[in-house]
């Protein structure tokens, strides 16, 4: 069991350092100058190139590389070009909120991505399981951003029930989480229906019912129980696409986030802050899926052997 | 189970329904697009709100109707020598900064100066104070021009006469600091970016809001408003709801469509809607080291092709001023006589043809800046498909903001719609940018080519008398608008502010500016 | 895989009536996206500053927007961009992901290395923060946005048909064909390409709607398709203020990514359940 997580963990490690190398490569290749969106309309020949050369960016890219992977061991992420702060001091801020926005879009979309498969898996073709797996595919179709348009006009602006945008309050969080967990519990709700609705196909299943146990003891203790580790990986592979979807919903309802950070250092052209901000959202998912392989592994008994 | 599950969602709702919170009396809740990056005019051209509203200056803009004057500040009164050369200011007595520290006339002196060691924006001008190249190459400590009598008494020497001193002293960038306190920190950590003006900044989230708090040493008038909250807001469309559902007490207006506008906020009741023209100018600048815009006739072709009124009336609502030259309505010396280009498509292409271009054989790149507002995106727009219907092909091209500057700071680009905004109430601001030097054209994409003017445009600076001064810019802008076709003229925005329930009345800053003096806000 | 293509099919449109119907749907938007705009009597970009945000009308059937464009005009021609969009870079990742999946898968050794960690690390980006980071490396405009969406899709496809692969690789025909002296770029074209096929059709399917979503999420934050030209998720963003004053700027681009995408899946997932009968188990 060590030898397999300690063999996942270098994986990852691995894997961030690629992470590390191809950001590096792909924010050298941009054309122009960032120091002259920091300085803007007036800003003079002279202080452009003397901030250049501060910063570094007149370097030879190997020397620039060495220096970048250095600050990275050290948490050094420079300063944000455009909003005048250590990346790491915006980063801390943001990341709660996308934290806590990520958590509650999770429960929401477990939790409705559950229940729905749930439904459908024991009512398999009939209305119920038409409705959800109806409402589960109008999900995965729907795209965030009009999703969390519409929950934005309809319950903050038109019914006034929560706060138009913001992190004011947990109630800013409750529409953002459900825009962007919409998605997910679609995915959620078709691999659990189709993963115990196999389930309840099975002879032990079956050997159950006959011992006389109730239709939902049954459903709820046995299959759920050999049911979810596809559910499960699929549920933590969500996360991933959570903080993707994250960057527009942080847009749309203005959350100070990780996300909404990316897009403002993209169109700030802000290297640094992008730089950091990819990094760090990249390695919070390498780190999500490294837990998810770990969890399946304690989980599952057939992996266990197998490590 | 069920009814347990039911009480808890009704209590859930109860809860969110009543999310309307009391606002703390005095509060002025307001929204920006973007944060601020430093709160030190050392630093920045365009971050200006606390600057304004934390620190004073030796004299100030306002507004008069729709004129406005300069006024005395934390200077009481100056005199000038009979040469131009020499300001001689006397400060207002008993004014500490917000930390108790007193003000005095090596204050000012260290401010100045502090500006030319930083070496960073807004030198240009404590550059004018003789010494000034020398404070800011490290060769001298202290400016030579500037000479401190006692606390109170102080004078400046310039390099040049300058008639437009005084007006540059209101610029937000000569705000006056703190000598003795200076620290590390000031600009970036609110506890120590001190002032003297009517507000300190009490805490500033990056990337989330800021606030403003009433100084209670603050040397003149209390204002109504006590407490400023800056939320950053980075979508136009979110701003307006904040604004609509009472979340917001002022809106600024300038990145929502003229017809949401009138649509959503003109019905609003009467006198909730404030206006202030911008001072400054959007034009259409064009380079003259293009092939086909190096040509006199084209450039006249241009702007006879262009229906500036249609653009005012369709894209604005009507809610712009017609500019017919450079120096913008608002300012001194502005020439409200000047007649515009008049809209004659035909005479266009007649004046296309007597150059010898057939249908589409000029043809050049309008740039566009990612960021500008969709206003403005609308006007390029607009504008290219006016230019077709005269046979020249004027592609828009999108560059992002680093791009677009680094381009037309290398004198590269073809054509675009330009802004100028006035930071001060003077006509060298906009005439000596655009024309006071060969750099200067270049540098604005131009590449005006007659040195004749040139030298005429930077000697004008020095003119004494105000009278002889206006007349000599009017002529200049007479030569390069009507003769050289220089730029085509279009308009000047109205700045438009919606005020909430809980404001009284709202002036804007006197050349609407985004940033405001909140000092201006009345509260109910 | 002892099914032919053409029978597959066949069967799909006997048990899979909504599949059918979306691939209606798709074959409606992909003959209105070529030949709508032929027949709108506007330009894409035809401005009327006198007529802007009008409602929907007999001139303008879906209203015009805050140009005085014609709404439905543009929604043609962003069709042709989504759907472009959609399929070209499919497409392209699609032959790349299988090459490189099949290089890997066969030759094994340090290509499969190579070619799977760099897989790993695409994949372990979220796909939008890599489309993103990738848009500001190149900047906007639509041939980035193939480019962007190609990179970003690859690596899913190379593991899927690098398992596959693998799987043909130590069956008995492609063992008999090997001992018979057959080169290994012959029995991959002959052998293991085929197979792979009805696979790698489910997987175009699939991952068409996906790329129409990333397109429209990085056009909606401004990081894609630029203006003037018509993309849906830019007349949404473009529309988000005017919810109020004429909600029709936004209404109609967002019904028309929810149906094509909606018809995708249907159409993706239709095939799958038929390449794998397990699968659906009705």
């Amino acid at each position: 069991m060590k030898q397999l997580i300690l063999r996942r963990l270098g994986q990852a490690l691995i894997v961030l350092a690629g992470v590390a190398l191809m950001i590096f490569v792909m924010l050298r290749i941009v054309p122009g100058n960032p120091i002259e969106t920091m300085m803007g309309e007036h800003a003079d020949r002279a202080t452009v190139a003397r901030m250049t050369a501060e910063m570094g960016l007149d370097r030879p890219l190997p020397e620039q590389f060495i220096q970048y992977l250095g600050n990275i061991l050290r948490g050094d992420f420079g300063t944000s070009y455009a909003l005048g702060r250590p990346v790491t001091e915006l980063m801390a801020g943001a990341f709660g909120n996308t934290l806590i926005l990520a958590l509650f879009a999770a429960l929401f979309s477990w939790g409705l991505g559950l229940l729905a498969g749930i439904v459908s898996a024991v009512w398999k073709n009939r209305a119920p399981d038409r409705i959800f797996m109806g409402f589960s595919l109008l999900g995965i179709s729907l795209p965030v951003f009009l999703a969390a348009m519409a929950l934005q006009y309809l319950f903050a602006f038109q019914l006034k029930w929560f706060p138009v945008s913001g992190t004011g309050s947990w109630k800013s969080f409750v529409l953002p989480a459900v825009a962007l967990g919409w998605n997910s519990a679609g995915q959620v709700a078709q691999i659990t229906r189709t993963s115990l609705a196999e389930t309840l196909g099975e002879d032990f299943i079956e050997t159950a019912r006959a011992k006389g146990r109730g239709t939902a003891g049954v459903v709820l203790i046995h299959a759920l129980r050999c049911a979810m580790l596809p559910v499960m990986t699929v549920m933590i592979i969500q996360f991933s696409s959570l903080l993707s979807g994250a960057v527009i919903t942080e847009t749309v309802f203005s959350m100070n986030g990780l996300g909404r950070l990316m897009v403002q250092a993209i169109s700030g052209r802000d290297l640094p802050l992008l730089q950091a901000t990819a990094l760090f959202a990249t390695a919070v998912a390498v780190l999500g899926s490294l837990a998810a392989d770990i969890l399946c592994a304690l989980l599952d008994p057939r992996i266990r052997r197998e490590a | 189970m069920r009814k347990i599950l039911a009480l808890i969602l009704a209590l859930g709702m109860l809860s969110c329904m009543a999310a309307a919170e009391d606002v703390e009396p005095g509060t002025l809740r307001i929204a920006v697009l973007y944060d601020i990056s430093t709160m030190d005019v050392a630093r920045t051209t365009d971050n200006y709100m606390v600057p304004m509203n934390v620190f004073d200056r030796l004299l100030e803009t306002r507004p008069e109707g729709d004129a406005s004057k300069v006024v005395g500040s934390l200077a009481t009164d100056y005199t000038v020598s009979g040469d131009g050369l020499t300001y001689s200011f006397t400060l207002r007595e008993g004014v500490v900064f917000s930390n108790g520290s007193p003000l005095t006339a090596s204050d000012v002196q260290f401010s100045f100066e502090r500006l030319l060691k930083l070496h960073d924006q807004n030198t240009d001008i404590p550059l004018e104070v003789v010494g000034g190249r020398e404070v800011m190459e490290g060769a001298a400590e202290h400016l030579a021009g500037f000479t401190v009598a006692d606390d109170t008494h102080f004078s400046v020497t310039l390099t040049a006469a300058n008639a437009g001193f005084p007006a540059e002293l209101t610029a937000p960038a000569m705000s006056i600091v703190d000598a003795e306190t200076m620290s590390d920190g000031f600009g970036r950590i609110p506890a120590e970016t001190v002032g003297t003006g009517p507000y300190i900044v009490t805490e500033w989230v990056a990337n989330d809001h800021y606030t403003l708090v009433f100084n209670e040493k603050y040397w003149g008038p209390a204002p109504d408003v006590r407490k400023v909250i800056v939320l950053v807001e980075p979508t136009a469309a979110t701003q307006s709801y904040k604004f609509k559902s009472g979340e917001l007490d002022l809106i600024d207006l300038q990145n929502l469509d003229s017809a949401v506008i009138a649509a959503e906020y003109k019905t609003m009741p009467e006198g909730r809607v404030v206006s202030r023209p911008r001072v400054g100018i959007n034009f259409m600048m064009m380079n003259e080291k293009n092939e086909f815009l190096g040509d006199v006739r084209v450039r006249k072709a241009i702007s006879m092709a262009i229906d500036v009124d249609q653009i005012i009336t369709g894209i604005y609502s009507g809610d712009a001023l017609r500019e017919n030259g450079i120096i913008p309505n608002g300012v001194w010396a502005h020439n409200d006589r000047l007649e515009a280009p008049a809209y004659d498509p035909e005479g266009a292409k007649a004046l296309l043809r007597e150059a010898g271009y057939g249908e589409g054989q000029v043809a050049f790149e309008l740039a566009e800046d990612a960021s500008a507002t969709d206003s403005i995106k609308l006007v390029n727009l607009f504008v290219s498909q006016q230019l077709r219907a005269v046979g020249i092909d004027a592609r828009i091209q999108s560059y992002d903001h680093a791009a677009w500057l680094a381009k037309r700071g290398a004198g590269e680009m073809d054509a675009f719609i330009a802004r100028w905004g006035m930071d001060y109430n003077d006509p060298a601001n906009i005439m000596y940018t655009f024309f006071g030097s060969v750099e200067n054209t270049v540098g604005r994409s131009l590449n005006y080519p007659d040195t004749a003017v040139i030298d005429r445009v930077a000697a004008a600076r020095a003119i004494v008398d105000d009278a002889a001064r206006e007349a000599e810019y009017q002529a200049l802008e007479k030569k390069l608008i009507q003769e050289d076709a220089v730029w085509v003229p279009m308009f000047a925005e109205l700045h438009l502010y919606a005020i909430g329930d809980r404001v009284a009345s709202f002036t804007p800053q006197w050349a609407g500016f985004t940033d405001f003096f909140a000092a201006d806000v009345a509260l109910k | 895989m002892t099914e032919r293509f053409s029978d597959l099919m066949r069967r799909m449109a006997r048990e899979n009536k909504t599949a059918v119907a979306s691939g209606a749907v798709i074959l409606l938007m992909l003959l209105a996206a070529a030949f709508g705009p032929m027949m709108t009597p506007y330009g894409e970009n035809d401005m009327d500053l006198m007529n802007r945000l009008a409602p929907p009308s007999a001139a303008h059937l879906l209203g015009t927007d805050e140009g005085g464009r014609d709404v439905l005009t543009r929604l043609l021609y962003g069709a042709r961009i989504s759907l472009l969009i959609g399929v070209a870079p499919a497409l392209l990742s699609l032959a790349v992901g299988a090459a490189l999946g099949m290089i890997a898968g066969y030759r094994g050794g340090f290509a499969d290395t190579l070619i799977m960690r760099m897989a790993d690390v695409t994949l372990a980006f979220p796909s939008m923060l890599l489309a993103m980071v990738l848009m500001y490396a190149l900047g906007g405009g639509i041939l980035n946005v193939f480019l962007t969406l190609t990179l970003v899709n690859w690596a899913s496809v190379a593991r899927v048909v690098r398992s596959r692969t693998l799987q043909l690789r130590d069956s008995e025909f492609v063992e008999a064909a090997r001992i018979s002296g057959v080169s290994g770029g012959r029995i991959v074209r002959r052998h293991i390409l085929p197979n792979c096929l009805p696979t790698l059709l489910a997987l175009f399917t699939l991952n068409i709607p996906a790329t129409i979503l990333t397109e429209s999420g990085l056009s909606f934050l401004g990081l894609g398709v630029q203006p003037p030209f018509a993309s849906w998720g830019l007349m949404i963003n473009a529309g988000q203020q005017y919810l109020m004053t004429a909600p029709w700027l936004c209404f109609a681009p967002g019904l028309a990514i929810m149906m094509i995408v909606l018809a995708f899946n249907f159409l993706g997932n239709g095939l799958l359940d038929v390449l794998d009968p397990r699968r659906k188990k009705r």
